[in-house]
C-alpha cells in the first residue's frame, strides 16, 4: 500500500538532496579541520594565482624602466620586497576564507542535523506500519 | 493594495509552476542585452558584431550555469578589445582573472551581478544593485559588486578612449609604454575607488540592519541604505576631488530606492518555492513525484456597513463580509 505520509516525506527529503544538500552532503565527509584547511589550502592557489598576475602588471606598468634597470637592481631585495606582500596578501586572503568556510561549514552541518532528523522520522513510520 | 498582494501570489504561483522557463528566458534575456551593449559600445571585431551570433550565443547561454555565462561574456569583451590593442586585450584580460579568482571564492553565487552592474550603470540607476544586494545576498556579496563596478570603469574608460589605445598598439616603439597609461587609466579612476568602497558599505549596511530582530527592520535598512550611499558618496566627492554630479547621485538613489522598495515588496515574505520533480524508491515501489507547491489566492476581505432608516426613526444595521 501506498502512504501518503511516507511519500511526502521522501518528496521532501528527496528535493532537499538534489538542491543543497549535495553540497551538504559532500561538506558532511569531511572533518571540519579537514574541510577548513582544504579550502584555505584552495584559497592560498587562487591567491597565489591572483597575486602572480597583479605582480606581472606591476612589471608591465613600468616596463621600459623596469628592463634597463634590471641588471642594476639589488635582485635580492627586490624578491624580499615582493615576498613580503605576498605574504600579507596571503595572511589577508587566507583569514577571511577561514571565517567564510567555517561558517559555511556551521550551516551545512546544521542542514544534515535537520535531514538525519528526517530520516530517523522515516525510519519510524516503516516500524509504525 | 490587496489587488498588489493578490498579483504578488499569482506571481509566486506562476513562478513555482513555470521556474525552468522563467530562469531560462530571464538568462536568455539578460545575457542578449549584455551581448548587444557590448556589442555596440566596445564592436571593434567585426566578426563578432553580428545579429545572428548574439542570437545563438544568447539562446545557447539560456540553457548555461551563469558563471560559464559571465565567461562566455567576458571571452567577447575580451575579442572586441584584442581587435582593437593586444596590449589592451592582455590587460584586461589579467584583470578579469584576479577579479575571478577574488570573486569565484567569496561569493560564486551572485555571478548576474557581475553582468546586471554595469548594464545599470548604463541605466544610471548603479544604486539598485547594492540596495537589492543587501536585502538578498550576503555581505560578500560586496565582492562581486565591486568586480561588476570595476568592470563598468574599465570599458568605459576604453570606449573612451579607444583612439588613443588604437594608436599605441600600432607604434610599436610606444607599445611598452602603452602598458603604464593603459594600467593608469583602466585603474586609477578616482570615481570608481569611491563607488566600489560607497557600494561596499551599503551592502554591508541594509545586510546588517535588515537581520536585526526589530520591527520594519527591511524599510529602516533601505532607508539607511540610501542615507549611508549618498553620505558616503558627498564626502568621497569632496575628499577625493571627484567631478560627479550631485544632483544625479540624489535622483538616482531616490529613484533606485523607490525599484528596491517594489522588488522588495515582490520578495519579501512570499514563498517561491519551486516545483520539484525527483525520484526515490523504497523496499516496493519506484516513485517518480512531481511536487507543485500549492498556493492559495485570497479573495480581498470586504466590510460593508449599511445603514437604513425607518420611519418610526429606528435604525437597523446590516454587516456582512464579502
Amino acid at each position: 500500500m501506498l502512504n501518503e505520509d511516507r511519500i511526502e516525506l521522501m518528496t521532501k527529503m528527496a528535493a532537499y538532496e538534489n538542491r543543497q544538500g549535495k553540497k551538504d552532503i559532500s561538506v558532511n565527509s569531511y572533518f571540519r579541520g579537514d574541510y577548513i584547511s582544504f579550502q584555505v589550502l584552495k584559497s592560498a592557489l587562487y591567491a597565489t594565482v591572483g597575486f602572480a598576475l597583479a605582480v606581472a602588471m606591476y612589471i608591465l606598468y613600468d616596463l621600459e624602466g623596469f628592463l634597463t634597470d634590471f641588471y642594476k637592481m639589488d635582485i635580492a631585495e627586490f624578491v624580499k620586497d615582493i615576498g613580503v606582500k605576498y605574504g600579507i596578501v596571503l595572511v589577508v586572503y587566507l583569514l577571511l576564507s577561514y571565517f567564510i568556510y567555517a561558517y559555511r561549514f556551521g550551516r551545512a552541518k546544521k542542514h544534515i542535523k535537520k535531514y538525519v532528523s528526517q530520516l530517523k522520522e522515516l525510519e519510524e513510520l516503516y516500524e509504525w506500519e | 493594495m490587496s489587488n498588489l498582494l493578490v498579483i504578488k501570489e499569482q506571481l509566486a504561483g506562476f513562478f513555482s509552476r513555470y521556474e525552468v522557463y522563467v530562469i531560462a528566458v530571464l538568462k536568455f534575456v539578460l545575457t542578449l542585452v549584455a551581448l548587444l551593449l557590448i556589442n555596440s559600445n566596445l564592436g571593434y571585431m567585426s566578426k563578432i558584431d553580428n545579429g545572428a551570433i548574439v542570437l545563438v550565443v544568447a539562446l545557447l547561454c539560456a540553457f548555461l550555469p551563469m558563471n560559464l555565462i559571465v565567461i562566455i561574456l567576458g571571452m567577447f569583451i575580451l575579442l572586441h578589445l584584442y581587435a582593437l590593442s593586444l596590449a589592451c586585450a592582455a590587460i584586461v584580460g589579467m584583470l578579469f582573472v584576479i577579479m575571478f579568482v577574488l570573486y569565484l571564492r567569496f561569493s560564486p553565487s551572485d555571478s548576474a551581478t557581475l553582468i546586471i552592474m554595469p548594464i545599470c550603470y548604463m541605466l544610471r540607476l548603479p544604486y539598485v544593485v547594492p540596495l537589492t544586494l543587501g536585502f538578498v545576498g550576503s555581505p560578500m556579496s560586496c565582492v562581486s559588486v565591486a568586480c561588476g563596478t570595476v568592470t563598468y570603469f574599465m570599458l568605459d574608460y576604453i570606449k573612451n578612449n579607444e583612439e588613443q589605445i588604437a594608436s599605441y598598439s600600432l607604434d610599436s616603439e610606444s607599445a611598452l609604454g602603452s602598458f603604464k597609461y593603459l594600467i593608469d587609466g583602466l585603474l586609477g579612476s578616482d570615481q570608481m575607488l569611491l563607488m566600489v568602497i560607497t557600494f561596499a558599505v551599503v551592502v554591508i549596511t541594509v545586510f546588517m540592519i535588515k537581520s536585526l530582530p526589530i520591527d520594519h527592520s527591511w524599510k529602516i535598512a533601505l532607508a539607511l541604505g540610501v542615507i549611508v550611499n549618498i553620505l558616503i558618496i558627498l564626502i568621497g566627492c569632496s575628499a577625493l576631488e571627484v567631478d560627479l554630479s550631485i544632483g544625479g547621485v540624489f535622483l538616482g538613489t531616490i529613484v533606485s530606492s523607490v525599484i528596491v522598495f517594489i522588488i522588495q515588496f515582490f520578495i519579501f515574505n512570499v514563498d517561491y518555492s519551486r516545483t520539484e520533480n525527483v525520484q526515490f524508491e523504497d523496499d516496493e515501489y519506484y516513485y517518480y513525484v512531481k511536487a507543485i507547491p500549492k498556493i492559495s489566492i485570497e479573495a480581498p476581505d470586504v466590510n460593508v456597513k449599511r445603514f437604513n432608516s425607518y420611519e418610526d426613526g429606528e435604525y437597523e444595521e446590516y454587516e456582512y463580509d464579502e
